[in-house]
């Protein structure tokens, strides 16, 4: 039997290097150890046969050449996932001279039953109780010596993601000696009678001890029913008909029998070993989470959220105090008037002079859009955005709203493409190929193009309907009740069932400054390098339009439908432009207000009809990519006469009720 | 780096990059386990977190 006390770890002089596979449950910090330990040296490639991919890296510890192995998440070496699968490959094919395993000193309970298995297995273990730190803070103590007598085995306390304990994982590697007096972990008689049943009847040479062999066949685990019988060969037959005895008389108790004993392990070891604060302490950011949970404190959580963050912050400070700024003074009094005298000095060609500083010029348009008005308001966005990540608010959004959204054939889960979508409408409905069903895809396509305005739309809307009494509480009050009824319309025509939605919340935290700072700082660069070609573009089709005269002849085209729901003629110049894109539209509508061009009422069914109309050339382009020509078509006209059906719907309303005159 | 939505921890390799929704080539890391849009960091900001980095390891426990 090759276990570890056969494959004593020597240490290996010059050439040879000794492997290590990093296991353990999902989340737990191998991958911070992973990098720890091997720096800039990985491959990345999938395993052989999977779409699992496996990080190798190479490190050197006081001479020792060492390959580290970083396996997928696992939770038991029964395994059910393909990416348990691939780590128990690793374990059973790769024989690794040590086999880290790191657990989250959170959850030393829960994890310690798969030590006791890779124990069990005679693998050469070595434990690392990880994220000490967090587990110290919540006021949990862990005798990590005695922890080490009983299990047997090498035992680190380590705050991987803080540096702490790697220098004692990397000298325990180097000094791993395999003993050959491993703990063993007793099961009750009659399970014990069974493993020894089993494991006389054994006589293959394997990787994993035949102890733990013997209950994974117990478990009737396939690939290792495979194994043994190729193993075995001939004795395959009693030894097959023996497991299926036992479990015959066992049934389907074995699973949860096996659990509870090796629960019943845990407690024993972790007695005298683990201890808790009498009374847990729940701290501020716990109770804050729960909150936020909870529908009766979540949503008026949620409203004070998009309040200050969105409506004050973004909508007042970056649409309105800053753009202020930034357009009204700086291009429009002082940069374009410098640069219109440049141009016109040095192009004598009025056509040209057109195309960069005229009505539609890429800079006097195009570079004034992009820096005045789109990057003032994008900042602030991302500032709230990055910060409400930071904070780990959104998985309890996504909580919070799963109630809801069911009724839209959704899941909290597409709280994911929602969030996302107010960045970008175009990437978050890349984002909607993650959901599980087609349905749920289609709804949330639908929503998407239809009701949640991108970053800049939403904040010059706020900017420009603030200053109106009531009509940022019509716009939204518009939005929300079509997003409601558009919801429950599609889950009616679209049959089906939403699936479950489970996930592990992460820790509430206070943002970090410096997390704040890049992720604004590189979404802004990536936005603003995105839109900025974009907009040149858009002008120059513009400037095109213009001197060819379709541009007039569109708008000419337009007023019709314009003067339908109230609105005048030049109102449909915001509307080609959102057609390239949601932002430029957003601020074409800006201009028009500045020119006083329109009143409370116009400004209002201008801001609803412009937010549902057809999504931008881009996100259309992605629909079609992701659900084809017919269901993008569909929702394209279907989304085009919904957003003036509701602009003449919600004019006509105003001027009856004489709300907003 | 920590997913901003899930708060899984994963090195960047780990992610999916690259499925062409964005315009100008692709600057994000979606999260292997819930796809959530992870901004990847700049050049710029990469070069500044290795200098202090390297400073911070010099102060530190580590070899």
């Amino acid at each position: 039997m090759a276990t570890c006390c056969s494959k004593q770890v020597e240490p290996t002089v010059g050439g040879n290097a000794k492997k290590v596979a990093l296991v353990g449950n999902p989340n737990v910090g191998k991958s911070v150890l992973f990098n720890a330990l091997t720096g800039a040296y990985v491959t990345v490639s999938n395993y052989p046969g999977t779409s699992v991919e496996v990080s190798r890296g190479s490190a050197v510890i006081s001479g020792q050449q060492w390959e580290v192995i970083d396996t997928p998440g696992m939770y038991s070496i029964h395994t059910i996932t393909e990416e348990e699968r691939v780590a128990r490959e690793i374990l059973l094919h790769e024989t690794p001279d040590v086999v880290l395993h790191v657990l989250d000193a959170r959850n030393l309970e829960r994890m310690l039953a798969m030590t006791i298995q890779l124990i069990e297995a005679g693998l050469p273990v070595i434990l690392v109780v990880n994220i000490m730190d967090e587990a110290e803070r919540m006021g949990l103590s862990i005798d990590l010596k005695r922890l080490q007598q009983k299990l047997g085995i090498p035992v680190i306390g380590a705050a991987t993601a803080r540096k702490r304990g790697i220098d004692e994982i990397r000298l325990a590697m180097n000094s791993y000696r395999c003993s050959c007096e491993q703990q063993r972990f007793e099961y009750s008689r009659l399970l014990e009678r069974d493993i020894t049943e089993v494991t006389s009847l054994m006589g293959g040479e394997y990787i994993l001890s035949h102890r733990a062999l013997a209950l994974l066949l117990l478990q009737q685990d396939e690939e290792i029913v495979e194994l043994v019988r190729q193993r075995e060969a001939d004795g395959y037959a009693p030894l097959s008909e023996k497991v299926r005895e036992i479990a015959f008389d066992r049934r389907e108790s074995f699973h949860l029998d096996l659990s509870l004993e090796r629960n019943e392990m845990v407690r024993q070891i972790i007695t005298g070993v683990f201890s808790a604060p009498e009374k847990r302490v729940v701290t501020a950011a716990e109770r804050l989470s729960r909150l936020a949970v909870q529908p009766l404190t979540g949503v008026p959580m949620l409203l004070v959220v998009l309040y200050f963050g969105l409506y004050q912050f973004v909508g007042v400070f970056g649409a309105g105090t800053v753009v202020d700024f930034l357009e009204g003074k700086l291009f429009e009094e002082l940069f374009n008037p410098w640069i219109i005298g440049v141009v016109k000095n040095l192009v004598p060609w009025e056509i040209i002079q057109e195309l960069f500083v005229g009505e539609y010029g890429i800079i006097t348009l195009g570079f004034r859009y992009a820096v005045g008005i789109i990057l003032p308001i994008v900042a602030t966005f991302f500032i709230f955005f990055s910060f409400l990540e930071d904070t780990g608010y959104f998985p309890r959004l996504a909580l919070l709203v799963d109630r809801i959204f069911k009724h839209f054939g959704l899941t909290g889960r597409a709280v994911i493409p929602m969030v996302l979508g107010f960045g970008c409408d175009t990437m978050a409905t890349m984002v909607t190929r993650t959901l599980e069903t087609t349905r749920e895809r289609v709804i949330a396509t639908i929503l998407l193009s239809l009701t949640i305005p991108c970053s800049a739309q939403l904040g010059v809307i706020m900017s420009l309907l603030s200053k109106f009494p009531g009509a940022l509480a019509v716009w939204g009050g518009c939005l929300l009740l079509l997003f409601i009824i558009v919801g429950l319309l599609s889950a009616r025509i679209l049959p089906g069932e939403a699936p479950m939605f489970y996930m592990e919340l992460p820790p509430m935290r206070l943002p970090q400054l410096g997390n704040v700072v890049t992720k604004t700082y590189t979404r802004m660069q990536w936005y603003f390098l995105e839109i900025l070609p974009l907009f040149v573009l858009a002008s120059v089709l513009l400037w095109l339009g213009k001197i060819t005269g379709f541009f007039p002849k569109m708008i000419t085209a337009m007023t019709p439908v314009m003067a339908s729901i109230g609105l005048p003629k030049e109102t449909a110049v915001a509307f080609i432009f959102g057609f390239f894109r949601r932002d430029y539209g957003a601020a074409g509508l800006y201009e028009l207000q500045t020119k006083g061009l329109m009143d409370a009422r116009q400004l209002t069914v201008a801001a609803v009809t412009l937010t549902l109309f057809i999504p931008c050339i881009a996100q259309f382009l992605i629909m079609k990519k992701e659900r084809g020509w017919k269901v993008a078509g569909a929702i394209g006209v279907f989304v085009s006469l919904l957003a003036f059906g509701s602009g003449y719907v919600l004019n006509k309303a105003l001027l009856v009720t004489g709300l907003l005159s | 780096m920590i997913c901003g939505f899930c708060g899984l921890e994963f090195d960047e390799s780990e992610g999916k990059k690259g499925c062409g929704g964005c315009h100008g080539g692709c600057h994000s890391v979606h999260c292997p386990r819930c796809n959530y849009k992870n901004p990847l960091e700049s050049g710029v900001v990469k070069k500044l977190k290795t200098i202090f980095g390297k400073i911070d390891e010099n102060k530190g426990d580590t070899k």
